[in-house]
This record gives structure tokens, sequence and C-alpha cells, in this order.
């Protein structure tokens, strides 16, 4: 048996709900993290996972009022009124990640959910049914990008007997369209003003904070993408689609700021490994529990030099219409509307980053990105980037067949040599 | 009808009194479930299989599987399903009207609202596309035809139930709004037990028929292809365009919800309510495999019906339901429980 699974026999499987709730189990926890064993790639991560250490912490122990929202919810909304954004979808990347997803998904399964939805929203769904989830005050979910966490967060809104609101984002993005939207999220962040017993002077300038925040790690965030175009950046696709998170749940913070100001500072210190390299753009996420799959690329001397979702898409916020800023933010995703903008998003990282190929991971039950593969190689074809799909599942280890993943992958890379 | 006039729809939330106002003749399209497979070259195999049947009858443009040939098409945006049959279908047919309809979730007043302007925005494209103006007295008119025509629906099925109330709405559905279709009403209402079938969109050849051979009076068919689209009157009220589409918009918006929709609750408890009211004994959930909205949408269902004491089967359809004659004995039993 391997040191992963041993450690998960002796400890992570006896986990229990009332562990998280435990004082000391975060002590312990904060404690390992700023231990020297702890020695993350890169400086920024340090930061990122202090960040995220403590906003878990403080939302088991109920600090201030918990406020579950899917990938494109803004978190500059919540951070900005005083609440705790908790992204269940990256909660359960954590919980594939430590393996203890097939638990919670089969508990899921005993509730009813069909085993062709998202393992994402089933990991969680299961983990909350078992109590292993901060319990949200309010539920808040932008219909994009798939239907899963709109669904999924009603049925765990009756669980946790909270409200739970889903914001639609307007396909138009014509100006008109977007305040309403704009009116939806100065609503929600009412509601969780009150929940956290502020008032509306003090929101303002949270918020006026958060915007400010945010807009500062945008700007650092580009240097950061610039440093990436150049040869062979020495920060990998694998390590970066982390960031995601840094993406989703720390936009508005200090931290979040922090991570992408240290991240920009430490690539233009380090500069760049040299080239020769196959340079790939990886498109959905990845098997949060494997490793084996980014071994046969770096063995094959494959580099990820850009992937799908870690990238800027949005334009500085502004200040002075915080709301309607943020509601563009949102409405101008490449992931709100038809899969002909994702394509466009693709292509032009594709251009930017002069990759030789892409890999298209199906994550199994994701209708919107499944559903769009067939489009993405079309277009990503037409402008000479060879396309690979691969079926998997990124929550759920029983369905990763990595003997039948690498050959593909090996004869994939053979080809773009 | 010509050609250039046919428009097809897939979802019941199309506003089809604007298509008619537009003088365009919508046909649902129901696909060809038996090809399914033909669609594997521009969609996933785990996404739902409506769309891809949709997909599959145009692969070799023939459009098996439905009356209209035409490849204008209007969706709604109502899941990712739907707006990933768009995307394949605008990449196949470029040169054809393919429009997307955005539909909120909300049906309150910020929901209405979008939706309004959604309307006013497909009115606007479709006179760009048609060279015909509409105004408010076209669209009046056409959500009058439209009503009356629902009324007739509900005229004809009366009394019948199963397979034969299905194939009646989607003779409906699928053709032109001036013509009644010609299938007759049937089926076996009266005898048989009391049930009330649920889902999204189901085959009439197939599980439906399984229940109707198998003893079952389907007291409700509350499928997006079945009595939903029926359910209640959408006839606007306004003086102008802008008002006809807010009526229009809150019409849509208060029908009997699909699962997609943002009130979950309320589906729940329609269902209760229905079931008291037309003396079912039981419910029937059968839905399309990889559709998101009824996957999540069930465990909710089953724990409120568990809760109220009313009996409920699962069932699972691909579309093409090859399989549901072994369903039989599953269904029989069901039913005797009853």
């Amino acid at each position: 048996m391997g040191l992963v699974e041993d450690i998960r026999d002796r400890y992570l499987d006896r986990l229990s709900p009332a562990t998280f709730r435990s004082r000391l189990f975060w002590r312990t926890v904060d404690t390992l993290a700023r231990s020297p064993l702890n020695r993350p790639q890169w400086k920024a991560d340090r930061v990122s996972l202090s960040y995220f250490i403590r906003a878990t912490r403080d939302a088991y122990l109920r600090r201030a009022p918990v406020v579950w929202s899917n990938l494109l919810f803004p978190s500059e909304i919540i951070i900005g009124s005083g609440c705790i954004p908790f992204y269940p979808e990256m909660a359960a990347a954590v919980v594939a990640s430590a393996g203890l997803a097939p638990r919670f998904i089969d508990r899921a399964g005993e509730e009813g959910f069909s085993s062709d939805a998202c393992s994402y929203h089933r990991c969680v769904l299961g983990c909350a049914l078992e109590g292993f989830l901060p319990e949200p005050d309010l539920l808040l979910a932008v219909n994009y990008p798939c239907d899963s966490a709109p669904l999924s967060f009603s049925f765990a809104a009756d669980l946790y007997g909270v409200p739970h609101r889903v914001l639609d984002v307007p396909l138009s993005g014509e100006e008109e369209d977007l305040e309403i939207l704009a009116e939806q999220m100065e609503e929600c962040a009412a509601a969780m003003l009150s929940l956290a017993g502020m008032d509306a002077g003090e929101g303002r300038k949270k918020m006026a904070e958060a915007v400010s925040f945010s807009n500062l790690a945008l700007r650092a965030m580009r240097r950061v993408e610039e440093m990436r175009k150049r040869d062979d950046c020495t920060l990998d696709g694998k390590d970066a689609m982390g960031g995601v998170s840094v993406l989703a749940g720390s936009m508005g913070s200090r931290e979040g700021t922090e991570y992408y100001r240290l991240l920009a500072e430490e690539l233009e210190e380090r500069g760049c490994a040299g080239g020769g390299t196959i340079r790939l753009m990886w498109m959905h996420l990845k098997p949060w529990y494997a490793q084996g799959i980014f071994d046969a690329l770096e063995r094959h001397g494959a580099r990820l030099v850009c992937e799908e979702y870690t990238h800027a898409t949005w334009e500085e916020l502004d200040p002075e219409r915080p709301f309607l800023s943020l509601a563009a933010k949102v409405a101008g995703h490449f992931l709100v509307g038809p899969a002909e903008r994702r394509a466009r998003h693709l292509a032009r990282l594709a251009r930017d980053y002069r990759v030789h190929g892409a890999i298209h991971y199906n994550h199994w039950g994701c209708r919107q990105s499944c559903g769009g593969a067939m489009l993405v190689k079309a277009a990503l074809q037409e402008i000479g980037v060879p396309v690979l799909t691969i079926d998997g599942d990124c929550v759920d280890e029983r369905e990763y067949q990595e003997g039948q993943l690498s050959t593909r992958l090996e004869a994939f890379l053979e080809s773009l040599r | 009808m010509s050609e250039e006039n046919a428009v097809g729809w897939f979802c019941a939330y199309t506003p089809l009194e604007i298509l008619d106002a537009a003088g365009l003749t919508p046909l649902r399209r129901f696909g060809d479930p038996a090809r399914l497979e033909a669609a594997d070259a521009l969609l996933h195999q785990a996404i739902c299989p409506y769309v891809r049947a949709c997909l599959a009858s145009v692969t070799d443009g023939e459009g098996a599987g439905d009356a209209v040939v035409s490849r204008h098409a209007v969706f709604v945006n109502s899941c990712d399903g739907m707006r990933r049959l768009h995307d394949a279908w605008r990449a196949r047919f470029p040169e054809h009207f393919v429009h997307l309809l955005d539909l909120p979730r909300n049906q309150d007043r910020a929901g209405e609202r979008l939706l309004a302007r959604e309307f006013l925005r497909l009115l606007a494209t479709l006179e760009d596309f048609t060279g015909r103006t509409i105004d408010a007295r076209s669209l009046r008119e056409a959500a009058l035809r439209r009503e009356e025509r629902r009324l007739a629906y509900l005229e004809r099925a009366r009394g019948s139930s199963g397979a034969a109330r299905l194939r009646l709405a989607m003779g409906f559905q699928s053709t032109p709004a001036d013509e009644i279709p010609g299938t007759e009403a049937g089926g076996t209402r009266g005898g048989g037990v009391p049930v009330l079938l649920t889902g999204n969109l189901l085959n009439p050849e197939g599980l439906v028929s399984v229940l109707d051979a198998a003893g079952a009076e389907v007291v409700c068919l509350d499928l997006c292809n079945g009595d939903r689209a029926f359910s209640s009157s959408t006839l606007p009220a306004g003086d102008d365009l802008e008002g006809l589409c807010a009526s229009l918009a809150r019409g849509y918006l208060e029908r009997r919800p699909c699962a997609r929709m943002a009130d979950a609750r309320r589906r729940a408890d329609d269902l209760v309510k229905e079931v008291r009211g037309t003396g079912a004994r039981g419910v029937i959930y059968a839905g399309l495999k990889f559709c998101d909205p009824y996957l999540y949408d069930f465990p909710r269902v089953q724990k409120r019906l568990r809760e109220e004491g009313i009996p409920l089967l699962r069932l699972e359809s691909d579309y093409a339901d090859g399989h549901v004659g072994q369903l039989l004995t599953r269904v029989e039993a069901f039913l005797e429980m009853l």
C-alpha cells in the first residue's frame, strides 16, 4: 500500500463532520500549512492556501454568514458584503484530490441522484447529506456555466432550510438587460449585508474595497499572462489549473490580489526555462486525483502552456457602478451562451500562447463542456491546432482508465513531433 | 405551407404566437430516435437523446422522423442540451434562420422583464428575416388562434390517455396552426389504474405504450411534449407590442414549470395537487437520460411524494426505447401495488 492510501485509510477515512467544526483541527491544519514541511512550488501558493484555510475554517466555525456560490458568481459581491464565499464545486475537487469522492458520490446515489449527472455535484451533495460541508446561510448561483449548480443548489437549499437564488445572466449583453442583472446582484448584496449585520454605509465601503482589490488582482493577472506567453515559462498549466479556485473564490480579497502580485513577481524573477517543448493547451479541468497523465506529458517533453479557465476574461470594474460592471464581467464570460464564444476564447488562447496541440478532457456528465467539444475541436483545427479529446471524470477516480488514456495521449504527442 | 415559411422548434417555452404573427409556420421537431448514433460526429453521447435525435434527423439531409425538412429553427436557451443543439445546428446550417431565445429561470418581475425584452428582440429579428412588419394586431390575432388551438387539443384529448393522448399532443405541436391533426384520440381512459406520468419528453411508441399495455390509465401527461404546453393560457393582454410581450412573458413563466425553472418547490407542489385533483393512485416518473433538470429534480420529487404517501416508480428512457418491453413486469408490479 502506498503512503497516500495509508494516510487516507488511517486518517482521512476517519474524519467526521464534527472534526471540521473543531478549533483544534483547524489549528493543526494551519500549523501543518505553515510548517517547513509544506514547501509550495510558488510563494503565491502559500498565500492562496492560507486564504482558503482561513475562509474554510471561518465557514465551518460560523464566524460570519456563509454563502455558497458557483464558479461564475462574482466573489467580489460576497466578500464585499461581509460574508464568506464557499464554492462547493471546488470543495469537490479537494475531496477528489484526497481520494474520498467515491464514498460521497455513492451517498448521493442512495438519495436518488443518477450516475448520469456531474460527479462534482454528486460529490458535493453526498458531502452535504453526510453533514460534511459548512452550513450555508444563503445559496447564490448564476445560470452558467452549466445547469448543474442552480439545480443542485436548489436541493441543498431545501436540505439546509435556507434561501436559494439563481441569477439570470442575459445573453444579449445589452446594457438595459445588464442593469436587470445588476439590480438582482444588488438585492443579493443587500440580503448578505443584512445577514452580516452591516448597514448600507459599511456595505458601500466594503464593496469599494472589494472592487479595488479585484482591479489590482486583474492587473497583476495580466502581468502573469504576459510572462506565460514567453517561451517555456516555468509555470506549468497543470499547476496553474489549481488557480481556478483563486480566480473564482478570492477576487475582491486582499489575498487574491497578493496571490497574482507574488506570482507575477516570481515569474519575472525566475524567467524562462528555454524553448524546445511541445506546447499544449488543456481544455476543461483535470482529474484532481491523478498525476499520471501529467507525468506522461512531461516524459514526452510536452508542457501545458495555457488552460481554459484561468485567464482574465473581463475589464476592470467601475468603482462608481460596481454592480453593473460585475454584471458585465459575468455576462461577458466565454462560458455564457453559445459554444461559439467558448471556441473563440480557446482559439485566441491557442494563438496567443502558440500551442502545437490541445487536449479536451471530457468530464463525464458535463453537458456544457462535452456538449461543445466537437465545435471547439473544429474551430481549433481550422486554425491548424490538432485536438485530442479524451473521456474521463474529474472527480470520480473509478471512471479513470489511465492505461487507455496514456496510450492515446502518447499517440497524439507522437503525431505532434 | 412552403419550406421557406416552416420553422422548427424544440422546447415547450417557444412563443409560437410570435412566429405565427411573423407569417411563419412553426412545427415542432421530434427527431429520429432510431438513429441516435448518426449524431455522434456532432455531439457527445452523454447529451440528451432528444437533442441527439433532432440532430440525427438532419445529418443525412432527409429529415427522417419529422414531416418538415426546413432547416430554419428557433431554439430556447432552456438547458445545456438545448444550447448545444443550437450550437450544432447553427454550425451545420449557417445559411438558415437560426435563433436562440433566452429564457430566464426566475418567474419573478426580473424574469418577466428579461423575457419580455427577449420577445421584442425576437420580433425584430423575425421582421428582418421575413421582411414583414409585425404589429400589435397581428400578434393579438395569432395569440387568439393559439389559444383556440390549445382549447381544441384539450377538447380532443378529453377521455383519452397514454400513448394515444401523447400522439395527439405531438400532432398538435407538429402541424401548422390552421390544421387540426388527423390523429384520433383514444387509449384506455376509464378502467385502468389511474396514474400521473411526469418527466421531460417521451416517445409515444416506447415507455408510454408499456404503461398502456400494463393497464395504467394516465390521467395527467405532465411531459414537455404532452400536456404541459397546453396546461394554461398564454393569451396576452395589452395595447401595443411592449404591453403584449410583457403579458406574454408572464403567461409563459406562469405555465406549469419545467424542472429547469428556479422555483423547483413549485413543481413538486403542483404534482401533489395534480395527484389529489385527478385521483391518481401513483406517479410514474419517466425521464430521458442525460437531462440534468430532471436528474436533479427526481430526488426532491421522490422525497416530497414519500412525505405525502404517494407511491412512485422511476423509469428511464433513451428515447428509442428498444428495451422497454422488459419494463412491463416492473410496471405491472407497481400497478398491482396500487
